[in-house]
């Protein structure tokens, strides 16, 4: 179950990244005719980033602390101390503009520039500082893996 | 004369800018909540008592900070001083100085 916790996790952040493109795009052809795809694009992105919070989050609480052991005793110690500490804390900004995304939505894009303006960064923001999140997932995914092959390579020594 | 908005670019939804207000502001305390919790153990023990680990207690204070100030902001006329523009231009900021923020403190400390 863990597994599948861990592996759901990063994929909704890849399905909130995906559809805030989506949103990003709409927003760029802002017509009468796709206000209403936007906003369900924008619900998109919040209940993925969402679910993407719920999954890690509960996964880190529970599960994280034995691999958090694991990786300071290995050759990236690092992985923990800058890149799951900050990624712990960054999370939360994808969150709140995903959060807001639905309300940003609300206007009429097509006839209000600041409005579309404020999207676009909104979605910008999003798939930027989501991929960062990815990123720093990646690298501590990879600071246990280090660490446990250091660890067996000294075992078969 | 406001030079951050044309003269008749219409304002943004009162909820969006409400809540984008908001947003803003949750992202920076966010950020300085990590960095008061990483350096004054005490709150960071408090936090974790409140809910069983202090990340799960510092994700539900943002979400209240957001959802809170929303509403006030919404039920205020706080908003309706800001221009468009401005708003965009202080989430940006609040997201850039969060990034910088947070991996710079990481880095340092």
């Amino acid at each position: 179950m863990s597994d599948v916790i861990l592996l759901a996790h990063p994929a909704f952040g890849v399905f909130g990244i995906l559809a805030a493109v989506w949103v990003f795009v709409e927003a760029l052809n802002a017509r009468e005719q796709n206000a209403a795809r936007t906003r369900l694009a924008a619900w998109v992105v919040t209940v993925c980033i969402v679910t993407a919070w719920i999954l890690g989050g509960y996964w880190y609480v529970h599960y994280y602390a034995p691999d958090k052991a694991i990786i300071l005793k290995g050759p990236w110690p690092w992985a923990h101390t800058l890149f799951m500490e900050t990624k712990e804390h960054l999370f939360f900004v994808p969150l709140m503009l995903a959060l807001y995304l639905p309300f940003a939505v609300r206007d009429t894009l097509f006839s209000n520039k600041a409005a579309r303006n404020m999207v676009l960064a909104v979605a910008a923001l999003i798939v930027l500082s989501g991929l960062a999140v990815e990123g720093a997932g990646a690298v501590i995914s990879h600071g246990v893996k280090v660490a446990t092959v250091q660890t067996g390579v000294k075992g078969v020594e | 004369m406001n030079t951050n908005t044309a003269p008749n670019q219409p304002p943004l939804d009162r909820a969006a800018a409400a809540f984008g207000l908001a947003a803003a502001i949750a992202i920076l305390f966010n950020t300085v909540l990590a960095w008061v919790k990483d350096v004054y153990d005490p709150l960071n023990r408090f936090m974790a008592s409140l809910t069983g680990h202090h990340w799960t207690t510092h994700g539900l204070a943002d979400l209240v900070v957001f959802a809170a100030l929303g509403v006030i902001f919404l039920n205020t006329g706080v908003v309706d001083r800001i221009s468009p523009n401005r708003l965009v231009a202080l989430l940006v900021g609040a997201v850039i100085l969060a990034v910088v923020g947070l991996a710079a403190w990481f880095v340092l400390v």
